[in-house]
């Protein structure tokens, strides 16, 4: 049962990466710090002044603090169970707009 | 903009609690300087682009960026507003005036380490 031949899901089946199902405190918050940054840019360009497309398409993301946190740390999946998965399952999640959900959900 | 000038040319020689007196006073001189109009966006790279699409690292080639922690500075204009918010996630943006604008060559020397001596004079050259 135990030592170094003991029966293992790595020493079975090789190389086993896990993804926990949700997210940690540390990496909520972590999620939040970077939704706030993403916001300070968006305010940023729109106190200089211009107009532009794209500002006033940032303009219509909600802010981090009108975010419910099942949309900051969820997201829509049209195969998950209940239709969301853990944000963190999404490939480069930390660098992309994952803030608005399908009309309906 | 003057005390700007004087923080700046004597942050390097300057000690600890003389460096936070200058801050404060830079920064009670910042209100002043808000009368300046804001005509610049200070552009960093904080997050890396890579295995990010093509057009977003194409984005960050287009604005000058191209390593992390590299700051650029671009005039207040709607095609350089659109181009950083394609790369917000991977930037950080102040609004700053004309006179806070440094060349790549300028940030640098900012940065640069006092030599630590002054060359007073040379004895080589000295009339005996």
């Amino acid at each position: 049962m135990f030592g170094a031949f003991r029966p293992s899901q790595p020493s079975m089946i090789g190389l086993l990466w896990k993804t926990p199902w949700k997210l940690s405190r540390t990496r909520k918050a972590n999620v939040r710090a970077r939704l706030k940054q993403v916001d300070s840019v968006i305010q940023a360009v729109k106190d200089s002044g211009v107009q532009c497309a794209a500002l006033t398409k940032a303009l219509e993301l909600p802010k981090e603090n009108e975010m419910p946190p099942r949309d900051k740390y969820t997201v829509f999946s049209r195969h998950a169970k209940g239709y969301r998965k853990g944000i963190h399952k999404v490939p480069k999640w930390t660098r992309l707009t994952l803030r608005t959900n399908p009309k309906g959900f | 903009m003057i005390s700007l000038a004087s923080f700046r040319s004597c942050a390097s020689s300057c000690t600890r609690p003389q460096l936070r007196q200058l801050a404060t006073a830079a920064s009670s001189s910042a209100s002043a300087a808000e009368s300046e109009p804001l005509t610049h966006y200070r552009i960093t790279l904080r997050r890396s682009a890579i295995s990010l699409p093509k057009n977003i690292k194409g984005t960050l080639e287009a604005l000058g960026i191209h390593r992390r922690l590299q700051t650029v500075y671009h005039r207040h204009s709607p095609d350089i507003a659109g181009k950083i918010l394609t790369v917000k996630e991977l930037v950080a943006v102040e609004n700053v005036p004309a006179s806070a604008v440094r060349t790549k060559l300028e940030q640098r020397l900012e940065r640069k380490a006092p030599r630590g001596y002054v060359v007073t004079g040379s004895k080589l050259h000295a009339e005996p």
